[in-house]
């Protein structure tokens, strides 16, 4: 703490001498639809001064007073100069025009050089427009899907959503939906996303590094802001898939003023399926589908205020029915999330943004045979605050602070069981509750020319709270005994300081070093009982048994840029060591959570991860894409587990990714990315033995086995209609180009081409009578997908 | 199960399978033993090893696996008694159809093999209710031990049969419990059908363990209630139709063996089922069942108290 308050006033007093200066601010838009840009660089060069617009579009750029050129440019857009005299503050708000785009002219990358010059480590975004041509699966483009394209991010298995970042556990993830926590990304057990990608804007995804003002999570954080909807006109656009359709809808509430978007999804695999499963069959009724909405509206009640509204709600519902043995089985899960926002603007140098956010995720299973009744609910429900400030003083400091709170209710497993009028008695549902809240400040400060800080610290607290019950288990056949807290009495209480520091020195030949390290704290914990990521897998708060993880990371890179920006590399290598994992103890069972403390049957380890990270990212020109490696080691710790360190279960050695894209003209783009990733790890029974006349199965040390390495090509095109039509002036009879209405693309993708049988999960098969001699035991894998061709139809109007 | 479920649903949708050999390192080989002893029986105690998954599967490897020459004893306590080891290749004589059901051969065949058990004729260690029993074997140079208790028995209130909806001659076997209150209980439920086969021969040999034998009172302690369980021999016989497989038929006379357990032998029963339903899925967390032997080996020593009641399968 003292070394923190030290550099910053270290900072505070390299605050330039007294010059005459005044600041220019305001905000970035659109001009084509009047939605905020983010990332627009802000450049004054006859003072080498810049700076970038937030993620509201807002930016603010102190200069010494004069009369100069400044300009504004950002991806996609033509570059916008003015010419102003500064002896006042000024605020300029900036339509951006659309590039007009010529026959193969190739873009430029209007944010080119950042790679180099930002402190950011660990640190990648991306815009929805820019990898809509990737290959897709099933045609869906999906956000979290080339995430896991991306270096130090591996996916869970096969069509996995949950990912993996540098080590970390699929729970360490911060993934926010316009600042509301996500809990379960995925539909279809990790198939698709909640992220509809007509309604995505951009995704930012910071690995390593971590600024101060985000926490409550270990490995990274996954920003995905919506679109604002078009602030000019209305307009329709959609998707027809062949297992899914997309629908979205925007427009202005007033023009200029505030706009709309409102997106929907459904899957079709329950109808498609009704039709494979005849009516006679017992099956009959079976199926799976979800669907899920996306809204979101802005308005800007002011020059200085603007309000935003977004909200989501998806729900997953499978049934599996048997006639034949009365049995049915009902399994709904899904997320609602909303959140509300404030900007305001103080004036050129204080912007703020007031945040209010509601998500609510649950699962449910529903089972009825006969007369038995058996249901399993689990959920999360958190009701949560921020307040943001960032404040330029200068050009050479951006400070931000802020405050943060979060009420949670988790219910880790509710069951009710009943057979005809016969409750049976499942103890009572839990609901666990605590409050989470944190403060923060960082400040971004150059140095001089070459270096740069952003240093930062986050204390967050977290207060576990009644009304809850405490079991304690007695000896066998002994009576339990348990312990019981009353209404908001403070059970555990824990805090903790999370320093985290990441700089840049540049160097000559268009280079920089960077460095990053960072502290953090979660209080929270994902519990998974099988070795795959499915929605079964229970989110659990800290309680008093439950510490909560912590760890650090650190990492150091060389980014360097080639050929005027047009080749971007960068070598990273980080360490990172995680305390307070938790697992399941062995042989748990889910129904072991009734009349107990999901707690209770918990084990703690530690977990530890090291690896280097290359990246060579080509983005101006014909051929854009990129191509990353990895080489790691990922090693967990759990004393009550095993006395020996194993490998985690995601620990791979090499993972290499090849992703490009060609524009071969304005009709046609294609897209391809390949995969090559070492098998995961799992655990697999070593030995097999007799117990009275049934073979059992001993297993060995855990994720001691390995599967095979997983590799994969997908490919893409697509195909756009002519942007103009030719017509026939009545007038003067001539023929004329006009610019199409309604505009189209086709969507082609083949998921792995090579038809590669990669495995999803193994396990062992016994078949046969023993003592008939035909017994066998063998090893299986499954492989989920073959090669699946999609084709998607889009429009807009 | 629910696990299962989304297995189903994703091999429903896309996957296929193959065969693959991976390398799993690991295999330890381990001794283990099957023991049990209940109420007015012996102890009766098998030792086997545990085999490489890879190892070959066939049934004289199967028969292999058995060990003879360990030196066993049981003790209630007071006396220990070293245990008889009988082989099949040197039976008391009528004991061989026993015997043969114990190993799964056939009676004819089982002088040809030297399969070896360990158990005693003295009355002194046949079980009784509430006694604690010590295990202790010795073998290749290495002690292993284990206790059991046989418990209080709980007896059934009633059992009967009720034909199942839409039929009139098949139907499940039904019974009311009262579970104590102020004691933990675990339950297993084996069936014997008494009827006589044609050529005047038993309809069923042994016991059978029903496919989910073992329950404990955690969700009902102390209430009186209901339950039923299928007819776990009908699935082997191939002269049922599919469709009655659960059931019992109308006529039909079994004898129902309820017994209880101390809670270590009910873990590991628990735990056995479990794995066996479901064997090596990725859906569920790797467990190994656990023992109550100390000193390495696998499996159990367990002590059961059964009561008998007889069902005869009428409305």
């Amino acid at each position: 703490m003292t070394k923190f308050t030290l550099i910053l006033f270290i900072f505070y007093s390299l605050i330039s001498f007294s010059q005459e200066k005044f600041t220019i601010s305001g905000t970035i838009t659109d001009g084509k639809t009047g939605e905020t840009v983010v990332g627009a660089k802000i450049f004054i060069p006859s003072k080498s001064l810049g700076t970038v617009s937030n993620s509201y579009g807002f930016y603010s750029l102190t200069s010494p007073k004069g009369t100069f050129e400044i300009r504004f440019t950002a991806s996609g857009f033509d570059t916008v100069i003015k010419k102003i005299e500064l002896n006042q503050d000024l605020s300029i708000n900036i339509e951006m025009p659309t590039k007009q785009l010529e026959l193969n002219e190739v873009e430029v990358n209007a944010r080119k050089g950042e790679n180099v010059s930002s402190t950011k480590i660990g640190q990648i975004e991306l815009e929805m427009n820019k990898v809509k041509t990737l290959p897709a699966f099933m045609g869906e483009v999906d956000i979290i899907k080339i995430i896991q394209l991306l270096p130090g991010v591996s996916s869970a298995s096969e069509g996995g959503q949950g990912f993996y970042v540098r080590g970390g556990g699929p729970d360490q993830n911060l993934v926010l939906l316009d600042e509301a926590q996500v809990y379960n990304a995925s539909h279809l057990f990790g198939f698709f996303s909640v992220f509809n990608a007509d309604a995505v804007k951009s995704a930012n995804l910071i690995k390593g590094g971590m600024p101060a003002n985000y926490g409550g999570r270990m490995s990274s954080v996954l920003e995905v802001a919506m679109n604002e909807g078009n602030y000019k006109k209305y307009k329709l656009k959609g998707g027809l898939g062949l297992i899914s359709s997309r629908l979205t809808f925007e427009g202005p509430i007033k023009i200029d003023k505030g706009s709309f978007i409102l997106s929907a999804r459904r899957t079709y695999i329950d109808i498609l399926m009704k039709g494979l499963i005849p009516k006679s069959s017992p099956f009959s009724g079976s199926g799976y589908y979800f669907h899920d909405f996306n809204f979101k509206a802005n308005y800007k009640l002011s020059k200085k205020d603007k309000i935003f509204l977004s909200g989501y709600y998806g729900k997953d519902q499978f049934t599996y029915a048997n006639t034949r043995d009365d049995f049915s089985v009902k399994m709904p899960w899904g997320n609602a999330i909303a959140a509300i926002r404030w900007n305001h603007i103080f004036g050129p140098k204080l912007f703020m943004n007031v945040t209010g956010t509601f998500t609510d995720y649950l699962f449910k299973f529903v089972s009825d045979q006969d007369v038995f009744k058996f249901e399993l609910k689990s959920g999360i429900r958190d009701y949560g605050g921020k307040v943001d400030f960032s404040y330029f003083p200068n050009t050479r400091h951006k400070i931000k602070w802020g405050a943060e709170y979060t009420f949670h209710t988790f219910i880790p497993t509710s069951v009710s069981a009943s057979q005809e009028d016969v409750v049976f008695d499942t103890g009572l549902a839990q609901k666990l509750k605590s409050h989470e809240s944190a403060v923060y400040i960082l400040d971004e400060v150059d140095v001089n020319e070459y270096i740069r800080i952003n240093a930062g610290l986050r204390y967050s607290m977290y207060h576990f709270v009644g009304p809850f019950t405490r079991f304690v288990n007695g000896a066998i056949n002994g009576q339990d005994s348990s312990i019981n807290y009353s209404k908001n009495e403070v059970i555990k209480f824990y805090n903790g300081l999370e320093p985290r520091i990441s700089g840049r020195i540049l160097l000559k030949d268009n280079s920089a070093i960077k460095a990053g390290y960072s502290y953090n704290y979660q209080y929270v914990h994902l519990t998974s009982l099988s070795a795959v990521s499915l929605p079964t897998d229970i989110w659990f708060p800290t309680t008093d048994i439950a510490k909560p993880q912590k760890g650090w990371q650190a990492s150091v890179g060389y980014f360097k840029n080639f050929k005027d920006d047009r080749y971007e590399t960068s070598v990273e290598v980080y360490y990172k060591k995680m305390d307070n994992l938790i697992e399941y103890q062995e042989g748990a069972l889910p129904q072991d959570n009734v009349n107990d403390n999901t707690d209770n049957l918990l084990v703690f380890g530690e977990g530890w991860s090291y690896g280097a990270e290359f990246f060579i990212k080509k983005t101006v020109g014909k051929l854009t894409g990129w191509i990353g490696y990895t080489w790691s080691k990922t090693d967990r710790y759990f004393p009550d587990l095993q006395a020996e360190i194993f490998p985690a279960k995601y620990d791979r050695r090499h993972d290499l990714t090849l992703v490009a894209g060609y524009k071969l003209n304005e009709r046609w783009t294609f897209g391809a990315s390949f995969i090559y990733a070492t098998g995961n790890t799992l655990t697999l029974p070593t030995s097999w033995y007799v117990h009275d006349q049934d073979i059992l199965l001993n297993y060995g040390s855990r994720n001691s086995t390995r599967m095979a390495d997983y590799h994969r090509l997908d490919i893409s095109a697509t195909l756009y209609d002519k942007p103009t039509k030719k017509h026939t002036d009545e007038k003067t009879g001539q023929v004329v180009e006009s610019v199409k209405k309604v505009r189209s693309n086709w969507s082609f993708s083949i998921y792995n081409v090579y038809n590669r049988a990669n495995p999803y999960f193994l396990y062992i098969d016994n078949d046969g009578d023993l003592l008939k001699g035909d017994f066998k035991i063998t090893v299986k894998q499954v492989t989920l997908f073959p090669i699946i061709p999609s084709v998607t139809w889009n429009f807009e109007f | 199960m629910k696990n299962n479920l989304y297995l189903m649903l994703v091999l429903l949708l896309f996957s296929c399978e193959k065969e693959v050999t991976i390398d799993i390192p690991g295999h330890e080989e381990k001794i283990v033993i099957d023991g049990r002893i209940e109420t007015g029986q012996p102890p009766f105690i098998l030792i086997s090893r545990s085999k490489d998954i890879y190892a070959s599967t066939d049934l004289n490897s199967f028969l292999n696996g058995f060990i003879s020459g360990a030196i066993v004893t049981v003790s209630d306590g007071t006396n220990t008694i070293q245990l008889d080891e009988i082989c099949t290749d040197n039976l008391p004589p009528g004991t061989e159809e026993f015997a043969a059901q114990i190993f799964g051969v056939p009676a004819e065949e089982i002088a040809n093999y030297h399969l070896c058990a360990y158990t005693s004729f003295n009355p002194i260690i046949l079980g009784q209710v509430g006694k604690n029993y010590t295990l202790n074997v010795q073998f290749e140079g290495k002690t292993y031990t284990a206790s059991t208790e046989i418990v209080q028995p709980t007896a059934l209130d009633s059992v009967y049969w009720q034909a199942a909806q839409g039929l009139s001659d098949y139907g499940y076997s039904y019974a009311k419990l009262s579970d104590p209150e102020n004691s933990n209980d675990s339950y297993m439920w084996e069936v014997k059908r008494i009827d006589k086969l044609p050529d005047g021969t038993d309809f069923d040999k042994s016991f059978t363990k029903t496919f989910n034998p073992v329950f404990n009172d955690e969700f009902f302690n102390g209430s009186t209630f209901d339950f039923w369980y299928e007819n776990p021999m009908a699935f082997k016989e191939d002269n049922v139709e599919e469709q009655f497989q659960a059931y019992y038929k109308l006529g039909d006379t079994v004898v129902i063996k309820f017994s209880k357990m101390d809670n270590q032998t009910f873990e590991f029963f628990e735990k056995k089922y479990i794995q066996m339903s479901s064997g090596g899925s990725p859906f569920a967390s790797p467990s190994n069942i656990p023992t109550n032997i100390i000193g390495g080996a696998l499996g159990i020593w367990a002590g059961f108290s059964p009561s008998f009641d007889t069902l005869i399968c009428k409305p």
